[in-house]
């Protein structure tokens, strides 16, 4: 496969170098109708419900570009999305990305892979085969590596809970007149909290004027919420950051806040992630219980995106569009921009094009430009902060992307 | 010779799997034959534990990614390379092994493997509350092979061969050195290894250090393949399944088991998780789960022992009916009625005021004797007399709530069993355990390393052994084609391998018929002449009264009385024990 299409363009090269510009406008005509976009989630396992969400993000878009005529510098050619398997764990994710570079030597780039340390382990593969690769993982990790082939659009865990504080505090100063003072930090142990609980112990608290009065990690799955209840109702913090990964957690803690009396708002709550604003939320939990809860989050569906979440909601029955289904459908612009840029379908030249591209202002991703710096990491990435909302979570900030009001529960 | 011959199919096997390796070019199938031998060692390290001893290790990922995170931890943050991190792997690896098992050992069966999970899952705990959720290896660009970052696949892949051809050789030398006889007696059953004058703690830790080391240098390897090593990936339950998983498809206490287990599972996973997964996402795991299903229903064992079973089937149609009528061999005469043997008046064995109470219950009380050289001991008593827990107090097996045991006039009382067995005392059980797939002379050694130095003189002992019982036309015969009384004839070769002074048969007879009793009684009596010191359990009185030189009779746990077989007999107080008071003055009459 590999050798045969060598053998194609160095003949056409040969051709188009003899002949002239004639010939070359026919190898213009040639181009080839499909170009292959690979998408690498998981789609199998325990994480194949944000996977399948990925996969419907990507889907739109594809057909979305194909609808508005492709590639144009490609003559119109049309995207094709290439699904893989990333599996749930990090060896079979690894030997997935293994697979789509071995066996899909035709993609020019691809998104991926969910978890950060699946991201992690498949960019080792692609950095090496020249693969340019597009996630929505935050972790710093990722573009610390000094890969070039490596392309973070969300803005990193660190740099989202910088963002976040000064804009919770604003808006509670602004919803209940008071500015709060302390707060408690309930976080699990998986890597995404521990890095936003980080960020925010060693300095950002301080920084914000924020007191720390309790600090508790815990291990997922949670048997028993009470005794993390009973240090919150005893200290009275003025917020609390409530970090879980695990559906079950979120519900049982929730529902033993409202047991102690400290629910819908007594007590503020705030996390960080997609975990406590996913659909599967509402299964388990009722939505007055959420009514209030506050999430941020690396992407949202937004200002701007009402048709599109209006697409996801009739075409794949999904109530709201999270951070898995924006992103990944903004990937596939991206990577159809750095095609055009490129102007043509090679890997290559499309990682080149990404890292030199300035593509404006960002519609898909919060703020920010569709521009990476030298690390990969989009400048002026922001973030979103997203409230449910009488069973909805809606995006609440920022204001230029707002669907609706933030309100502060009410004590 | 030997060894050479058992060199060549790893040998050949290696070579093999490197030209097919060679010949793929495809990076993404030359991660999967990277992959296998990383599975297959795994497996094997853990083979090397529980395969052989039998005590099944659920937690092997906690070598598995201590040696993953020394080998990525010590590339960050010291800089050095994995060439040195990977046997240094191995020996934190081998030091976790031990310390895990010298609280574990204590442990037997379910208990054992219960807390064996525990411990990865532990570790994993702590390596997330460190901080080391994702860790990545440093990419470096300077001096790739120094840190053992090829650009060529291939290498990986003939590393990790390497590595399993390495854990094979070291698998088959220890299979047939007295290190696996010992892991393998355990296996059969701990108290008779113990019995045998196996050290069994040692052995066990000896067998968990190395199975330690190799899991750990192997999970080292393993990060460099992954490149990324989370808690996950390496602690995860997961991880230890797959030792499980390939060791029990491919087959159990065999070298080749975990390395058939893995060429053919996890290709087998790969391919369904490319090519079904890609059609029904999730079915893969369905598929796969199935197989495992399938194999195990079908090769309960393993598919390598299903297979020998089917070779030796059609290689052997018919076991011929003629070698099995003369197992008695010609150089066992039948002597009976026992003509007494005049004891020699040395006392070899002196129990003093033994006893030992479970709880409120006097199992042996203040009981006392004394075993002359040459002579046969009977002791006798009904059901719940003690003679078994008497048995277990003078071999070691229970320490004496009072009293002593003298052997050879040195007070052994409380020593571990395979103590007592060094200084001369064998014993056989009630319940035999053979070792059913291993040949009868296989069994036998096992009980002759307490004396031999060699491995070559541990042959030589127990062939002699089993000359002895009459056995030696069977004796390459495996242990379960035999008939009990063979088997019982087996057990006593194997405690007369380890050249005791001293030899307590527990029930010897058990499960005989008549005339296949008189073959046994015939073996022990020659062996008495031999000149060994014999002390028998045993419930059938009449092939006693024939064998034994002198009765001790015990009833709830003391002493009734002792003597010669035609006064013991005829005692009320006997009688009374054995059959009740109404039958007492029957006897009288």
């Amino acid at each position: 496969m590999t050798a045969k299409s060598k053998i194609t363009i160095s003949r056409r090269t040969l051709l188009a170098g003899a002949s002239g510009t004639l010939i070359a406008s026919r190898a213009w005509a040639q181009q080839p109708a499909e170009v292959k976009v690979g998408l690498l989630v998981p789609i199998s396992g325990l994480y194949a419900r944000p996977g399948t969400v990925m996969r419907e993000g990507a889907e739109m878009a594809i057909d979305h570009i194909n609808a508005q005529g492709g590639v144009k510098a490609l003559g119109g050619a049309k995207l094709k999305l290439v699904v893989l398997d990333s599996g749930d764990t990090t060896e079979k994710a690894k030997n997935a990305a293994q697979r789509m570079v071995a066996q899909e030597t035709d993609l020019v780039a691809a998104s991926g892979a969910y978890l950060s340390s699946f991201t992690l382990a498949v960019t080792e593969v692609t950095e090496r085969a020249n693969l340019p690769m597009l996630t929505l993982s935050y972790s710093d990790l990722i573009t610390e590596r000094g890969f070039k082939y490596v392309f973070q659009t969300a803005a990193t865990a660190g740099s989202q809970a910088k963002q976040a504080l000064p804009q919770l505090i604003k808006l509670a100063e602004t919803a209940s007149g008071k500015r709060p003072k302390t707060v408690a930090i309930l976080t699990d142990n998986t890597g995404a909290s521990i890095a936003s609980a980080k960020a925010m112990r060693e300095g950002l608290l301080a920084e914000n004027q924020l007191q720390l009065i309790v600090d508790e990690t815990f291990t997922p799955p949670l048997a028993d919420a009470t005794s993390l209840v009973q240090k919150i109702r005893s200290a009275k913090p003025d917020l609390l950051f409530f970090l879980p990964t695990v559906i079950s957690d979120a519900k049982l803690l929730l529902e033993k806040m409202n047991e102690f009396g400290l629910g819908q708002g007594k007590i503020p709550t705030i996390s960080f992630g997609i975990a406590i604003a996913e659909p599967d939320m509402l299964q388990t939990v009722s939505p007055e219980l959420l009514q209030g809860v506050l999430t941020c989050v690396a992407s949202w569906g937004a200002k701007g995106h009402e048709a599109l979440i209006a697409e996801l909601k009739t075409r794949y029955k999904e109530p709201w569009m999270t951070q898995n289904a924006i992103s990944t459908y903004g990937d596939m612009w991206v990577i159809k921009d750095a095609l055009e840029k490129a102007g043509k379908a090679d890997r290559v030249a499309v990682g080149e094009a990404l890292r030199t591209m300035d593509g404006g202002p960002s519609k898909y991703y919060p703020l920010g430009e569709i521009k990476f710096d030298e690390k990969g990491r989009r400048v002026g990435a922001g973030m979103t902060i997203v409230q449910w909302q009488t069973g909805v979570p809606v995006t609440v900030f920022p204001p230029e992307l707002a669907l609706a009001k933030p309100f502060w529960p009410k004590s | 010779m030997l060894r050479m011959r058992s060199l060549l199919p790893p040998l050949l096997f290696t070579l093999a799997y490197a030209g097919i390796s060679l010949g793929v070019t495809n990076s993404y199938y030359q991660l999967i034959l990277t992959l296998v031998p990383v599975w297959a060692v795994f497996g094997l390290s853990w083979n090397l534990l529980s395969g052989y001893t039998g005590l099944i290790s659920f937690g092997h990922a906690a070598f598995f990614g201590i040696g993953a995170y020394a080998t990525a931890l010590g590339q960050i943050y010291f800089d050095i390379s994995p060439w040195l991190l990977i046997p240094v792997a191995a020996i934190l690896g081998g030091i976790a092994g031990l310390l895990i098992g010298f609280p574990t050992f204590r442990l037997q069966g379910h208990y054992f493997a219960l807390a064996m999970l525990a411990y990865p899952l532990a570790i994993l705990y702590v390596f997330e509350w460190l901080g080391f959720q994702e860790v990545t290896l440093p990419i470096k660009r300077e001096a790739p092979i120094a840190y053992m970052q090829f650009a060529d696949p291939h290498l990986y892949t003939l590393l990790g061969l390497a590595l399993m051809l390495a854990t094979i050789v070291l698998t088959q030398v220890i299979e047939r050195s007295r290190f696996g006889m010992a892991l393998l007696a355990i296996k059969q059953n701990e108290a008779a290894a113990e019995a045998a004058g196996i050290n069994t703690l040692a052995w066990k830790l000896r067998a968990i250090t190395l199975s330690g080391a190799i899991a750990a240098a192997i999970g080292g390897f393993y990060a460099q393949v992954l490149l990324v090593v989370t808690p996950g990936s390496v602690f995860g339950m997961l991880v230890s399944a797959q030792a499980l998983t390939v060791a029990m498809f491919g087959g159990v206490g065999t070298v080749w088991g975990p390395v058939i287990g893995s060429v053919i599972l996890i290709p087998l996973a790969e391919i369904l998780h490319a090519e079904a997964g890609a059609r029904i996402p999730g079915i893969q795991g369905v598929i796969f789960g199935l197989a495992i299903v399938c194999v195990i229903l079908l090769a309960p064992e393993g598919l390598f022992w299903k297979l020998r079973d089917l070779l030796r089937k059609r290689n052997a149609p018919k076991a011929t009916a003629s070698d099995i009528a003369e197992t008695v061999a010609p150089n066992v005469t039948t002597l009976r009625p026992a003509s007494p043997r005049p004891a020699t008046g040395e006392v070899v064995l002196e129990v003093r005021n033994l006893s030992r109470s479970f709880g409120g219950l006097k199992a042996v009380q203040d009981v006392s004797f004394k075993l002359h050289k040459n002579e046969i001991l009977g002791i006798i008593g009904p059901n719940g007399a003690g003679k078994t827990t008497l048995f277990n107090l003078l071999n070691g097996f229970l320490k004496p709530s009072q009293g002593e045991v003298l052997i050879g006039g040195r007070d052994m009382s409380g020593q571990r069993p395979h103590v007592i067995c060094e200084a001369g005392i064998g014993r056989t059980f009630q319940v035999m355990r053979p070792f059913l797939r291993m040949s009868i002379l296989d069994n036998v050694v096992v009980g002759a390393y307490v004396r031999a130095r060699t491995d070559d003189q541990a042959r030589q002992f127990a062939a002699d052994a089993v000359a002895r019982v009459g056995l030696s036309a069977v004796a390459d015969r495996v242990a379960g084609e035999l008939s009990t009384k063979e088997l019982r004839l087996m057990e006593l070769a194997r405690a007369i391998a380890g050249q005791p002074r001293i030899l307590l048969l527990d029930e010897t007879l058990a499960g005989l018929g008549h005339g296949e009793a008189d073959e046994v009684v015939a073996v022990i009596q020659q062996l008495a002449r031999d000149g060994i010191t014999i002390a028998i359990i045993e419930h059938t009185m009449q092939a006693m009264v024939r064998l034994v030189d002198r009765f001790l009779v015990l009833d709830h746990g003391a002493v009734i009385t002792e003597g010669l077989p035609e006064v013991v007999t005829r005692d009320s107080r006997v009688v009374e024990a054995y059959l009740g008071k109404k039958w007492a003055g029957h006897a009288a009459n």
